[in-house]
């Protein structure tokens, strides 16, 4: 089974300058590929070509060099766009028309028809929450309306493959667990979600693999869980009836024990100490254990590290 | 196909819903009604003034209409981001520029009809109050047929200056693309000077100059045939069409090149 | 990964040479086009064409600011007028517009020196070639000294349209007086009023009037210059060749009746031509020796003291 979406050594670079332009490199060589029925997440801060690589992938742009294939088909195949959806970053439709006559229009574009069409409408606005406001202009919309009706379009057509450009930005934290409920939903159906953020909690959440990107480059991927796997930094363990004489032993072994109430302290186990003796100790000393969590690196420590690390960009002069 | 006509049916969507377009057909109805006013003034000139300004107003708001929408086909869309909405569904860039395109000369048709059947209006009901003795003094006819021969070619002109707005809007901001394509309609009016210069320069080189502009750029005096219509003088049908032929060949044209620019375009 | 390598196409940007190609041949067949339709077609002309508007501060208020573009637009006008209507047909040579647009474009641009010398040099050009109007290029120069810091050149052209068109030679004098007194004047106009004053009407004087602007930097008034000293060079020849028609009128009492005629019997070798090598004709009904209609030194300006033909 091919993957759904696949590049390699993508790279683009833009003119800057108007007198002399001189090429800058948004993105470098760029391989990866995505598998179908993931949740890929594209992730970096802004700049770092992730919209860049969203847009080659539409072909709204031009690559300078390499190449993409999404299902199979190169990027820009007409047929391929009737299976697949995008949604821009902030996006813009028409603000004279109504939500249901640009997804109507979008529909019919999709060639459905009649009655069909009017079925689809429906049924995408109800999916993202859009209700009544649904027959207003989108002149009088908010963000997090206009976000959702981005949404709608991007649903309308069943795709199998669907292209998400910060899907989260602009939406309030209600707005944010819905979204992710519905990639989630999508995930279910064996839609293959592809999605860029430099919201990294949003990924923790949804991703089964991601792509770090910084200043152009790819700079890691994988599957989440054992990229920040081993940057198990610790433990938290949280013990009550904890003694003056117990406390004072622990202390050297442990990085801190700080008091929450009286008996009752949190613990700050490193690595590379087996919380099963602190255990052994809490035991013999008539402690009483609350919990215990490990305390893992975060994929935002994971990131500043590799970000502040990786080299600057090229000017891609070759 | 189905693309072209989706296309071109959200643009004049669009143009009935923009207040612009909207304000420029009632304005230059208002404008006939007026004019039949301002000619109470002339003392016997009141038909030439009421074609005159009728005509006038045809040329002029339709002008308008063709910069204004033509130039927010394309550049506004850019400029808003809306063109990505598009461009991400099954419709190639060639389909998006044809379906504007069409869209937007099926306006200016629909716009024109309305202010013509006005102005027609006006012209009957000047028919109307007018004796007979005064009727006999026009050279021609109030509701004169041949005045749809003037309203065609204007149509067909602003077909051409869409096709012009169309062009520079695939590749430059509204603003610039409105101002060149103002300054292009200009020069296509001074155009008949130019070819006149051999009579009055000596220097060879200029002069085939003067002729390769006059030939390349937009001629745009042979559509107006107003004056020879409102006095009665006849307009050789061997002219139209060929003037008609020369709107569609170089829209043609511009159409071409509008295509190929978006084509290689990046829309970031 | 292998598959993606061989598949890499439809994605690099869209070759759009077979389009250009389309466009030019569109463009080609759009200039044909024209042409056809030109052959039969001339633009409409109206009976007030070219000036839209007919009043000077209507038109400057209109201008809105631009005055001197606009008026470069009615100058350029204005020359296209001129020219058109010299190698116009016959019945459409009138030039009544001709003030009325100089008039605008000095109003609008009131500094436009050229539009005043050259303005009144295509007024008082004799008919065919102009309007003969020597009084409105007199009023033309004259808003000029009003209006542009009274340069010299004005006075300088007046009294010159005084002199060679309107032969009043008191009135071309005080002018050229008039100028030489203005700042900046050249050293020339002083002896120039002298000789006018002195003998007016002499070819000589006229022959070092126009020999002086054989070295002006405009090329329109030194073309104008060269041509006038070849006139004065058939008017010579005329005044050389009237003697011979007086002594045949003298010996046979009556006026010949042709060219011929009066060569063979004067022993002329051949008929005399004109600097320009077109040979003179004679107008028996007049008794006058003049320069033909087909040479481009036609028509001659009046000399007074060819008013008389010989008795």
């Amino acid at each position: 089974m091919p993957a759904a979406i696949e590049t390699e050594g993508l790279s683009k670079d833009f003119l800057v300058g108007f007198w002399r332009p001189r090429p800058y490199r948004a993105l470098d060589a760029l391989t990866l590929s995505v598998e179908p029925g993931e949740v890929f997440g594209f992730l970096g801060p802004n700049g770092a070509g992730k919209s860049t690589t969203l847009k080659l992938l539409m072909q709204l742009i031009y690559p300078t060099s390499g190449a993409a294939r999404i299902l199979g088909k190169p990027v820009g195949d007409v047929g391929v766009r009737q299976r697949i959806s995008f949604l821009a970053e902030n996006p813009y439709f028409y603000d004279y028309l109504t939500a249901e006559e640009v997804l109507a229009y979008f529909a019919k574009l999709f060639d459905y028809s009649g009655a069909d069409v009017t079925a689809r409408v429906a049924r995408v606005l109800d999916e993202v929450g859009i209700g009544a406001e649904r027959r207003m202009r989108l002149r009088g919309y908010s963000k997090g309306m206009l976000q959702r009706v981005g949404l709608a379009q991007a649903l309308i057509n069943d795709p199998e493959v669907v292209f998400l450009d910060e899907p989260m930005s602009g939406l309030d934290p209600i707005g944010r667990r819905q979204v992710r409920d519905l990639i989630l939903r999508l995930k279910q159906r064996g839609c293959t979600v592809f999605f860029s953020s430099h919201i990294l909690s949003d990924a923790e959440a949804l991703c089964s693999r991601v792509a770090i990107m910084a200043q152009g480059r790819l700079v890691a991927s994988g599957a989440l869980h054992e990229m920040v796997a081993f940057e198990l930094k610790g433990w938290d363990l949280v013990a009550a009836n904890v003694s003056e004489a117990l406390r004072a032993t622990l202390e050297g072994q442990v990085r801190s024990i700080t008091a929450i109430a009286d008996g009752q302290y949190m613990i700050d186990v490193p690595a590379e100490v087996a919380p099963e003796r602190i255990l052994i100790d809490l035991a013999r000393g008539g402690a009483r254990v609350i919990s215990l969590h490990p305390v893992r690196d975060t994929l935002e420590d994971f990131f500043i590290r590799q970000v502040n690390s990786a080299a600057p960009r090229e000017t891609g002069i070759s | 196909m189905r693309a072209i006509r989706l296309v071109a049916g959200a643009v004049f969507r669009e143009s009935v819903r923009d207040r612009v377009p909207y304000s420029m057909v009632i304005f230059a109805i208002l404008l006939m009604a007026a004019s039949y006013l301002i000619s109470q003034l002339t003392a016997g000139q009141d038909m030439k003034i009421v074609k005159d300004l009728g005509l006038a107003a045809l040329s002029i708001f339709g002008l308008l209409i063709a910069v204004f929408l033509g130039i927010g086909l394309v550049s506004k869309e850019v400029e808003r981001k809306s063109i990505f909405g598009l461009l991400t569904k099954p419709v190639s860039r060639t389909q998006f520029i044809i379906g504007k395109y069409t869209g937007l000369v099926a306006t200016l048709i629909i716009n024109l009809g309305v202010m013509t059947v006005a102005y027609y209006a006006v012209l009957a009901y000047m028919q109307y109050v007018s004796a007979p003795t005064v009727r006999a003094s026009w050279p021609a006819p109030a509701m004169d047929p041949r005045l749809l021969i003037a309203v065609v070619l204007i149509v067909a002109e602003l077909a051409l200056v869409t096709a012009i707005a169309l062009f520079f809007s695939t590749f430059s901001s509204p603003l610039l693309a409105t101002l060149l394509t103002l300054g292009l309609w200009l020069a296509g009016h001074f155009n008949t000077d130019l070819r006149n210069f051999g009579a009055v320069v000596d220097s060879a080189p200029i002069v085939a100059i003067a002729r390769g502009l006059y030939y390349l750029l937009p001629n745009l005096a042979p559509f107006d045939v107003k004056a020879e219509v409102v006095h009665g003088l006849p307009v050789s049908a061997r002219h139209v069409l060929l003037t008609l032929l020369y709107a569609v060949i170089y829209s043609g044209a511009l159409l071409t090149a509008a295509i190929a620019i978006f084509r290689r375009r990046d829309f970031k | 990964m292998t598959e993606l390598r061989q598949g890499y196409g439809g994605q690099a940007r869209p070759a759009v040479a077979p389009l250009l190609a389309a466009v030019a041949l569109l463009m080609t067949v759009s200039v044909s086009v024209q042409v056809v339709r030109d052959r039969g077609w001339t633009p409409y002309q109206p009976e007030n064409p070219l000036l839209w508007v007919q009043s000077g501060p209507l038109l400057q208020r209109l201008a809105l600011g631009f005055d001197n573009l606009v008026a470069d637009v009615y100058w350029i006008r204005a020359v296209v007028y001129y020219g058109g209507k010299r190698t116009a047909e016959q019945q459409q040579m009138n030039y009544d517009l001709l003030y009325p647009l100089l008039d605008l474009v000095t109003t609008l641009d009131p500094h436009f020196r050229v539009a005043y010398r050259f303005g009144a040099i295509f007024l008082t050009e004799a008919y065919p070639r102009g309007p003969a109007r020597p009084d409105l290029a007199v009023r033309l120069l004259q808003r000029g000294i009003e209006r542009d810091y009274q340069r010299w050149e004005y006075f300088h052209d007046i009294g010159f349209v005084y002199y060679w068109w309107l032969r009043d030679y008191p009135k071309a004098a005080e002018w050229f007086l008039k100028g030489a007194n203005q700042p900046n004047a050249p050293e020339w106009l002083r002896p120039l009023a002298a000789t006018t004053l002195a003998s007016g009407g002499d070819r000589a004087t006229a022959r070092h009037l126009w020999t002086q602007l054989l070295n002006s930097d405009m090329s329109y008034i030194k073309a104008q210059a060269e041509h006038r000293l070849l006139q004065l060079d058939a008017m010579d020849a005329i005044a050389e060749l009237t003697p011979i028609l007086q002594r045949f009128v003298d010996r046979e009492r009556r006026i010949p009746r042709s060219w011929q005629e009066l060569a063979s019997a004067e022993r002329l070798a051949r008929v005399p031509a004109d600097p320009t090598g077109v040979p003179f004709v004679f107008d028996p009904k007049v008794g006058r020796i003049e320069v033909s209609r087909k040479s481009t030194l036609w028509p001659l300006p009046f000399d007074p003291r060819r008013t008389e033909a010989p008795q």
